[in-house]
């Protein structure tokens, strides 16, 4: 076969890198991209989409109507007598909002590697010059945005069939530590992330965390109620300080189990969990192309 | 010389099915041992948050109002049991509703469809190694919580006990088998199970007893199998009752258990013809 | 090929590429108990499979070049290789010039991959989606995209069917959506792993030809990974036959060929031969350098064959009465005319169809 005698080079490639504006706007357009991706093929499943709305109502009842049923009625000496409030139903609401949101960390964002190595489309992300991070921070933003509105169905349903005494004024400062705290939660969700794609069953990691942090947030119960050695431990995930603090601006005459400044606590675990999150990502990556481990599920 | 398997009696090829199904899932399973330890122990912290929240709200391990709707004071057993028997309804539903799905995804499911034998008895091959390995994480979920919780456990419940919960199983495979069609045809399995979950999970006694539900969600948790099962064994280890003061709630279980398996053998033979005329077997 | 062949502009590089994968002995649950003559510990535990040894290759810019190797003999791990997917273990590699471990970025964006398979793609989104969501992955801006979304669609005839879902798409429209995905950016390099893998042959057909194109009018540099010899021996103008990990061989088709000499190669279709065929032939052939079994598949009309390379014309009497003497049924009967599967089991010992022999 002959071809010209062409003068043969190399191509220039015009592709963003490095440390500037340019770039970080193109990895910010991957990861709403991947946000937009997620959507998509949720929609996809009307039925699971309908499902996972609704599910945060499904798996909060049991906790509201059990605790209806153990002290006959709504309000709770013992409750009062350790937190200040015997509300069960204001407290289990706002505990019960943290629930969806540690799912985001350790199953949307913890499994969105595994996910795409199911669909079979990991190692055609891969090969493109887009951080793989991105894709974890669009399925965060794409969980958020899903658990968000769940809240909103449990809150409509909770005021409609129990009725709820919430502190408007508390609103706005409870957002500011929710945001504080959903910012550790994606350092958090990045690690796992990580570990689930070193780990063949990756899925126990995610359900594993789900469950401890479960434990060790006061969702259903305060933390005084935990042992020692777990109350100290609780400490180091965002969800149990970024708990106390919400209460305490939306339930009257809360006292918080724990003293201490919850904004300047949730931001210092930001940073460690998102500069924890981001190296051990970078380890698990180059782990898993050393050994080859991108392939199919 | 052996026998043609065309010479065999049709109920001992049948059983060859079942057994070489359970052979074959309980080998996948070791080939896990992560997954099979994780089984055995894990469950137990999704229910420890409810024992924790017993204890805040009451401030002690009895409650009145318990006792008072229940007969027994003690909130802890409650939720053990509640949790183990669960457990098994969410192994056999996810288990047998993804079971067709998984053999799609290795490619094997169109030759299980060409061979000449019954699949529903494929399905019960499956179901039977679902309840095996049901089985021994249960026990061993209930082996710890005793442990560490102080449940009381005697020797002289476990017959009555087990009883019960293979008429659970029987139930859950009638149901399984529905799930099973229904996967067959419309490939999003996983929805089907997970929703049936739920409607388990809130209408059935899991958590709190089913007289604390409004009176309408109290007739759905009725045409449950899970809510007899839990009656029954909760009846039997807290309040130490025997089967014969509790024969109507075992006659329910039976006829729901019936009616699911028919049900279930019948659904499952229709949607096979319907799907192999499709042609929609293996598109998962 | 006319080259400059003083030049030293490669758009693919490899000095020394080395690739080893450990998978864990399985020795069951009493297994610490057996004793394990290996000293290294390593070893002991573990099963180490050298997928490429010290491999040197050098592809050209605007090649299309061809890695050509049976099932398991290397040609997906150099692949992943080269697009970043695995990291070698020695050597170095460059892709347009880049170090793919220390300009990963880079590498990535000058190259566009093609596998074989369907599951590449997202079923659930529309051909339009999958591929602006590809295109912000290379970092593309919006309004750039979107055009160059339109272009491809309607080169590769997808524009009717763009907004439908790639589940209702046939294998070959995925494959089709997948080569537009990698032509996304505009790549210098087109990495093909088994790009006609599963298809049909219309399709097939179209995505060679789309391929030939690809390189011969727009330049590109193209390597192409495949174990048909045809689609080698149409497309390539050099080829690389590797084996076990190692290259044997490299140079255009034509001079590989060659190395098979006409009246060296005798080909026999044969039906139902016996199994101790190959070895009855080769006793009375001692001189012959190979006599190879091929099975076939008569009741698919794919009758089995047999090569004898390194004998002579007159050879073919022996041939002809061992086969007699064993009543086997002869279909026909060829001398000459090599391929470059002939050529690979004259180097190798093994057929492109198989896995590689050790």
């Amino acid at each position: 076969m002959e071809k010209s005698n062409k003068e043969y080079r190399l191509r220039e490639v015009k592709c963003p890198a490095g440390f500037n504006w340019v770039n970080l706007k193109a990895e910010l357009r991957a990861v709403w991209e991947s946000n937009v991706k997620a959507w998509k093929i949720d929609l996809a499943y009307p039925v699971s989409f309908i499902r996972q709305l609704i599910s945060p109502v499904v798996f909060m009842l049991p906790y509201l109507l059990y605790g209806l049923v153990l002290i006959g009625g709504r309000y709770s000496e013992n409750l009062k007598q350790l937190v200040g409030t015997g509300d069960v139903v204001a407290f289990i609401f706002t505990g019960y909002i943290m629930m969806g949101f540690i799912g985001t960390a350790v199953w949307a964002m913890g499994f969105s590697m595994r996910r795409e190595q199911w669909f079979g489309t990991l190692e055609a992300i891969y090969v493109t010059p887009a951080s793989r991070l991105g894709q974890v921070l669009g399925m965060a933003l794409h969980s958020t945005v899903h658990q968000g509105a769940g809240t909103i169905i449990q809150f409509i349903f909770i005021y409609a069939t129990f009725g709820l005494a919430l502190n408007i004024g508390g609103i706005l400062p409870a957002l500011g530590i929710f945001a504080l705290m959903m910012f550790a939660l994606y350092g958090f969700g990045i690690v796992i992330s990580a570990l689930s794609l070193i780990l063949k069953e990756g899925w126990i990691v995610s359900d594993s965390f789900y469950s401890i942090m479960t434990i060790l947030s006061p969702v259903a119960y305060p933390l005084t109620v935990l042992p020692t050695l777990a109350q100290q431990a609780s400490a180091i995930f965002p969800t149990a300080p970024a708990l106390i603090g919400m209460r305490s601006f939306l339930i009257d005459n809360y006292v918080p189990e724990v003293v201490g400044n919850v904004f300047l606590h949730l931001i210092v675990l930001g940073a460690v969990w998102i500069l924890f999150g981001v190296f051990v990502f970078h380890l698990a990556d180059k782990y898993v192309r050393k050994r080859g481990m991108l392939k199919k599920f | 010389m052996m026998q043609s398997a065309y010479e065999q009696s049709p109920w001992r090829s049948n059983l060859f099915v079942v057994w070489n199904e359970l052979v074959k899932n309980m080998k996948f399973l070791m080939a896990y041992p992560v997954i099979f330890i994780f089984w055995a122990i894990f469950p137990i912290f999704w229910f420890i948050p409810f024992i924790l929240q017993g204890e805040a709200f009451v401030g002690g391990l009895q409650s009145a109002n318990f006792a008072q709707i229940t007969g027994s004071g003690e909130y802890v057993p409650f939720i053990v049991i509640g949790a183990v028997l669960n457990s098994y309804v969410n192994t056999l539903l996810y288990g047998m509703g993804e079971s067709i799905r998984r053999e799609a995804y290795q490619g094997t499911l169109d030759y299980v469809f060409a061979a000449p034998c019954n699949k529903a008895y494929v399905l019960i091959g499956k179901a039977l190694s679902e309840s095996v390995s049901s089985t021994i994480f249960a026990a061993s979920q209930l082996a710890i919580s005793t442990l560490l919780f102080g449940i009381n456990l005697t020797l002289g419940m476990m017959l009555p006990v087990f009883f019960i919960v293979i008429l659970l199983i029987l139930g859950l495979y009638g149901l399984s088998l529905v799930l099973a069609a229904l996967s067959l045809m419309y490939k999003q399995s996983h929805d089907v199970s997970e929703t049936i979950g739920y409607i388990f999970y809130v209408f059935s006694p899991v958590r709190y007893p089913i007289e604390s539900l409004p009176s309408w969600a109290q007739i759905i948790g009725k045409l449950i199998p899970l809510t007899y099962a839990l009656i029954i064994v909760r009846s039997i280890m807290l309040l130490g009752m025997g089967l014969s003061a509790l024969y109507w709630e075992i006659l329910a279980l039976l006829i729901i258990d019936a009616f699911l398996i028919l049900a279930g053998f019948y659904m499952f033979n229709w949607m096979e013809n319907k799907t192999k005329k499709s042609g929609t077997i293996s598109h998962y | 090929m006319v080259y400059d062949k003083k030049s030293e502009v490669f758009s693919i590089q490899t000095i020394n590429l080395t690739k080893r994968f450990a998978k864990k002995k399985h020795r069951g649950v009493f297994g610490f108990l057996r004793r394990n003559q290996s000293k290294n510990k390593h070893e002991k535990n573990n099963h180490v499979t050298v997928a490429l040894n010290k491999v040197n290759l050098e592809i050209r810019p605007g090649e299309l070049f061809g890695l050509l190797g049976p099932n398991g003999s290397g040609k997906t791990t150099m692949i992943k290789c080269l697009s970043t997917i695995l990291i070698p273990d020695e050597g170095t590699v460059t892709v347009n010039g880049f170090d793919v471990q220390k300009e990963t970025s880079m590498v990535r964006a000058s190259l566009g991959m093609v596998v074989g398979g369907e599951r590449t793609l997202y079923w659930k989104l529309t051909a339009r989606d999958n591929l602006m969501y590809f295109a912000s992955l290379y970092k593309m801006q919006r309004a750039h995209a979107k055009k160059r979304i339109e272009e491809l669609l309607e080169t590769f005839q997808l524009s009717d069917r763009a907004d439908e879902r790639l589940e209702d798409y046939s294998t070959g429209m995925r494959q089709k959506v997948a080569i537009a995905r990698a032509l996304l950016h505009d790549p210098p390099i087109l990495l093909l792993d088994e790009p006609t893998l599963g298809l049909d042959p219309n399709f097939a057909r179209q995505i060679r030809s789309q391929i030939k194109e690809l390189s011969e009018k727009y330049g590109k540099t193209v390597l192409l990974t495949t174990h048909y010899m045809d689609e080698a021996d149409q497309l390539c103008d050099r080829v690389a036959f590797i084996n076990n990990g190692n290259i044997v061989a490299v140079d255009t088709p034509n001079r590989l060929k060659a190395m098979v000499k006409e009246k060296e190669l005798v080909e026999v279709t044969v039906y139902r031969p016996p199994v101790d065929i190959e070895r009855h032939i080769r006793s009375l052939l001692p001189d012959a350098e190979v006599v190879k079994l091929i099975p076939g598949n008569e009741d698919e009309g794919n009758p089995s064959r047999i090569k004898i390379i390194g004998g002579t014309a007159e050879d073919v009497e022996t041939i002809i009465d061992a086969l007699r003497q064993k009543n086997v049924r002869i279909g026909s009967l060829n001398v000459g005319v090599p391929t470059l599967e002939d050529v690979f089991i004259k180097l190798t010992g093994a057929k492109l169809t198989e896995g590689g022999m050790r």
